[in-house]
């Protein structure tokens, strides 16, 4: 059997990411306008369910990895744990002291937290064994799939209706605008690396 | 620690990509155990030294302390 590529792991979890978007925009409106306690807790429950399968995926990746791809891996999410557990440790006691004001929804960004600490660490990690993020299994293509998502994205925000300072407007802008800033850079950089290469020939 | 694969690799004319297929594992983690930044598991070393028919300790040296 095949082993499970970086490239279908990226490409599930950007229509997964796709699935969760497309949820809040449309979906979870809903959750304040119903009374019904059951049904919002089934549309809270629902939003999740496209993250936990990007969490499955992502156990699948680690699973299927080789040895030294599973060392970065676990390396970099032990690290993200232990950074973001020692974060909400010190954030929940100064909220139960008062300093400062935290409601439950601060924990959503746990995991998005979790994640960046995992990419930046496992990024650096990887540099350290002489590879690079553009030279891997999936090459450019997810980058390509995270500027046009950040296009898309930009789209919606545009055409969102509802006020301009809408939060919900400025949350698609800041979204849209992060993934074609991190889409965007690597790309550039392999068009420049190209072209300096091209240039010694 | 040193090893000898690069050499092993070259004189069979095989990429780091076709040794990578052969043994399993990715491109970088070739790439990693040539330049001497990661040392392979003893079931990968094990596999490397089958793969070219030779023993484990004439490709991999043990290097300074």
């Amino acid at each position: 059997m095949p082993r499970f590529s970086l490239k279908q792991y990226q490409s599930r979890v950007l229509i997964a990411m796709a699935i969760y978007t497309a949820f809040m925009l449309l979906v979870w409106p809903l959750v304040n306008k119903t009374t019904s306690l059951s049904l919002k807790a089934i549309l809270a429950v629902a939003a999740t369910l496209p993250v936990l399968y990007v969490i499955a995926q992502m156990a699948r990746l680690i699973r299927n990895s080789d040895e030294l791809e599973r060392h970065t891996h676990l390396v970099a999410l032990s690290t993200a744990t232990a950074v973001v557990g020692a974060l909400t440790f010190i954030g929940g006691f100064l909220a139960a002291a008062g300093v400062v004001k935290l409601d439950g929804s601060a924990l959503l960004f746990v995991y998005p937290a979790v994640v960046l600490c995992y990419g930046l660490v496992r990024w650096r990690l990887v540099r350290s064994y002489g590879g690079n993020s553009l030279c891997e299994e999936g090459g450019i293509t997810p980058y390509l799939y995270l500027v046009l998502f950040g296009v898309v994205l930009m789209l919606v925000a545009l055409l969102y209706p509802g006020s301009p300072d809408d939060a919900r407007r400025s949350f698609l802008y800041g979204g849209a605008a992060g993934m074609i800033v991190f889409g965007g850079v690597p790309i550039i950089k392999l068009w420049y690396r190209r072209k300096y290469r091209h240039g010694q020939e | 620690m040193n090893n000898l694969i690069r050499e092993l690799r070259a004189e069979r004319g095989w990429s780091q990509a076709e040794l990578a297929q052969q043994l399993d594992v990715s491109r970088q983690t070739i790439n990693a155990i040539e330049t001497g930044k990661y040392d392979p598991s003893l079931p990968l070393a094990f596999k490397i030294a089958r793969l070219f028919g030779m023993p484990i300790e004439m490709i991999f040296v043990p290097g300074e302390e």
